[in-house]
């Protein structure tokens, strides 16, 4: 059963990984061990099949969805404090830029891969940013932008991060961003990409 | 069954063009007649009741004569793979490219120099056409020069069909040498009916223009046509040169010369195996000598390819190739052009389109890795666009609704592969990842991945028992 909620988290079929997930849990496989060992093991491989270019990022989004699925069948089945999330992290677009679908993509991947995430949508200000963080305590914020013309946002945001919550490690990206420009406005980090920005966020926690 | 797509979306003629053409065909035929060197094949027109003038070598054909055989001759020839899965369907205009040659010189994949092919070239050609998978067949590429030219076929096809398990086509230097290729194939196969029954290799000849039919060439002709395996008898008019340089005066010459061969594989053996040939280009007018990767050759080619559906004849042709002494953009602009056009004109079996430099004369390890890609654009081009109900996903347009996004939906991740080219040379990444990876080109990317192919590609091979027997058997086999 472990097996084929592995194989349907690849798969992305979310009836066939909610069925097995009811038959493992008939079946007296404990909820954590589902977690652990059909889908985070899932998006293990998932992560690994995205870095050699055998799985393709929609393929790698609906995996993550069934995932996510999967995961909120067994979430509250769990004893209290018997899973732990990677960590957590506050998202969103850095304000005038209303550009999602990169985001949402490194929204999804860190939270199939274990991360708490709140995501603040697009057009997020440099208030409302600080206002989450205040509110959530997260150990990373991530930023995106895809307009050169919101890269200046973003180096502000950074900044004022940095200033008034210098405890919390900011992660940017987003099409017109690089890694000297990551590192000339003071982020914690750049991800060129979805998987690399999961891996930056597993780096950056540690 | 290799995959294939139907091309012939792209047509240069019209009906009408097409059967102006073949008038043209009947009469040049009827009335110039073709000179074939090659005596008991002029008798076999002869008898056959065509006008021969055996002083001027001239065999006129009759109207009636051309167009029987063209009736007899097979609109569907199976060529297949020694694994059932690489056996290719000739017929309409389902499209497989594949390589082609004969050429003297490779380039050194180590050491990037020109320098002549051996055996070990002949091998790795085959052993690389095996691994990439837009190629559906392997025309043997190049010529072994360091085995004596009596050992040169024996050479050619065994260590191609060591090598790989698509479909082997080949020309022949001598007819000991034919011979000892066949009697090798009904070794492999086990029988002579069992290699007619699954022909795993064929055979080229070769007209020559402007309407001549050689001596030895005619000889290997007669030699497959009566055995009954599949053999093509393409032709090279040059425009310009060695046929008229308007394009259609080109196509008619081809014409009438592949199907002057044609008409003598079924006076020979009606009803065996033939595919209607071309390999035609144009002469560079500056200089005077033939170019591989002319449009006009794509052009010309295209021509054939609606002639031959037209007479309903499986098709040889070819496309792919560029003039450029290196793997350079103009052997890329080249390659891609006459590949994408030859193949959406919808020739059954374009060949040259592997691998080809410096007009038809060297080859290149790095070069068959791109025409991989090459090809590959030019078979999806030719696979258009799926229409449905499902492909014009409105119930999912709806579902997303303006301003919402596609790319994490199950429409696309269950789509994406059929519907997109994923290319393998091609660099796609962000340029801060490219640069990290040290800058490479296309080229050096190619290179890399030639060498990966060489060193991890294991064929399907022969038994260590065949192998063993095969070696004993034809010793010349180095």
């Amino acid at each position: 059963m472990l097996d084929q909620i592995f194989q349907g988290v690849l798969d992305g079929e979310t009836p066939i990984v909610q069925a097995e997930i009811k038959k493992a849990l008939e079946g007296g496989i404990s909820p954590l061990e589902i977690i652990n060992e059909g889908l985070i093991k899932a998006m293990d491989e998932v992560g690994r099949r995205m870095k050699n270019g055998d799985m393709f990022m929609p393929e790698v989004l609906v995996a993550a969805e069934t995932m996510k699925q999967g995961l909120a069948l067994v979430k509250p089945l769990l004893e209290e404090g018997s899973y732990q999330s990677l960590g957590k992290v506050v998202i969103g677009t850095v304000a005038g830029d209303l550009h999602d679908i990169g985001k949402n993509l490194v929204a999804m991947l860190l939270e199939s891969s274990g991360f708490e995430v709140i995501d603040l949508g697009v057009d997020v200000s440099l208030e409302q940013f600080l206002a989450a963080v205040e509110e959530h305590k997260p150990q990373l914020v991530g930023l995106s932008a895809l307009l050169t013309t919101t890269m200046a946002s973003m180096r502000d945001t950074v900044k004022a991060l940095s200033e008034k919550a210098p405890g919390v490690k900011t992660m940017v990206g987003g099409a017109p961003v690089n890694q000297e420009f990551a590192r000339e406005i003071g982020a914690g980090g750049y991800a060129p990409d979805g998987a690399a920005a999961v891996e930056l966020a597993k780096s950056l926690i540690d | 069954m290799f995959k294939y797509h139907k091309g012939g979306s792209f047509k240069v003629f019209s009906e009408e063009d097409l059967k102006m053409i073949h008038e043209a065909t009947v009469y040049l035929m009827e009335n110039v007649g073709i000179k074939v060197y090659n005596a008991a094949a002029r008798d076999i027109f002869k008898q056959a009741g065509a006008t021969v003038d055996a002083e001027k070598g001239i065999v006129k054909i009759p109207r009636s004569m051309l167009e029987s055989a063209i009736d007899s001759t097979p609109s569907r020839i199976l060529l297949c793979g020694r694994e059932e899965k690489n056996d290719l369907i000739l017929e309409g205009t389902n499209t497989y490219l594949g390589t082609g040659g004969t050429v003297l010189y490779t380039l050194d994949l180590e050491t990037g120099e020109k320098r002549l092919t051996e055996v070990r070239d002949v091998a790795q050609y085959a052993r690389m056409t095996d691994y990439l998978d837009n190629a559906a067949f392997f025309v043997i590429n190049c010529y072994p020069n360091d085995v004596p030219s009596e050992h040169v076929d024996i050479n050619r096809f065994y260590h191609s069909l060591a090598n790989t398990s698509k479909h082997v086509m080949g020309g022949i230097y001598t007819l000991e040498g034919l011979r000892s290729v066949i009697k090798m194939a009904e070794d492999i196969a086990g029988s002579k009916n069992k290699f007619l029954e699954r022909p795993f290799l064929s055979f080229i000849t070769l007209m020559i223009s402007p309407m001549v039919m050689d001596d030895k060439y005619t000889d290997f002709l007669m030699e497959v046509a009566r055995y009954g395996l599949p053999i093509t008898t393409p032709s090279e008019p040059l425009a310009g040169a060695t046929a008229p340089v308007t394009l259609a005066g080109t196509v008619t010459i081809n014409n009438i010369e592949t199907l002057g061969g044609l008409v003598l594989t079924q006076l020979i053996n009606k009803g065996s195996p033939v595919l209607y040939g071309t390999t035609s280009s144009i002469v560079d007018m500056n200089i005077g000598t033939y170019m591989s990767g002319a449009i006009e050759s794509a052009l010309i080619n295209a021509g054939c390819a609606q002639m031959a559906h037209y007479y309903n004849l499986p098709l040889y042709a070819t496309g792919g190739m560029s003039d450029s002494k290196v793997v350079d953009a103009q052997a890329g602009y080249e390659s891609a052009a006459t590949a994408m056009v030859v193949a959406l004109a919808g020739a059954n079996y374009i060949h040259d389109a592997f691998g080809l430099l410096e007009f038809c004369n060297t080859l290149s390890y790095e070069k068959m890795v791109i025409d991989n890609e090459i090809v590959g654009m030019a078979l999806r081009a030719v696979r258009g666009i799926e229409v449905s109900k499902e492909t014009i996903a409105a119930g999912i347009i709806e579902q997303v609704g303006p301003g919402g996004q596609f790319f994490s939906h199950l429409h696309t991740a269950r789509n994406v592969r059929k519907e997109f080219f994923f290319p393998k040379v091609s660099d796609r990444r962000p340029r801060q990842a490219w640069e990290e990876a040290g800058s490479p080109d296309a080229f050096e990317r190619a290179r890399i991945e030639a060498r990966r192919i060489l060193n991890e590609h294991k064929p399907l091979g022969f038994s260590e028992d065949m192998e063993k027997y095969l070696r004993e058997t034809y010793p010349g086999i180095k």
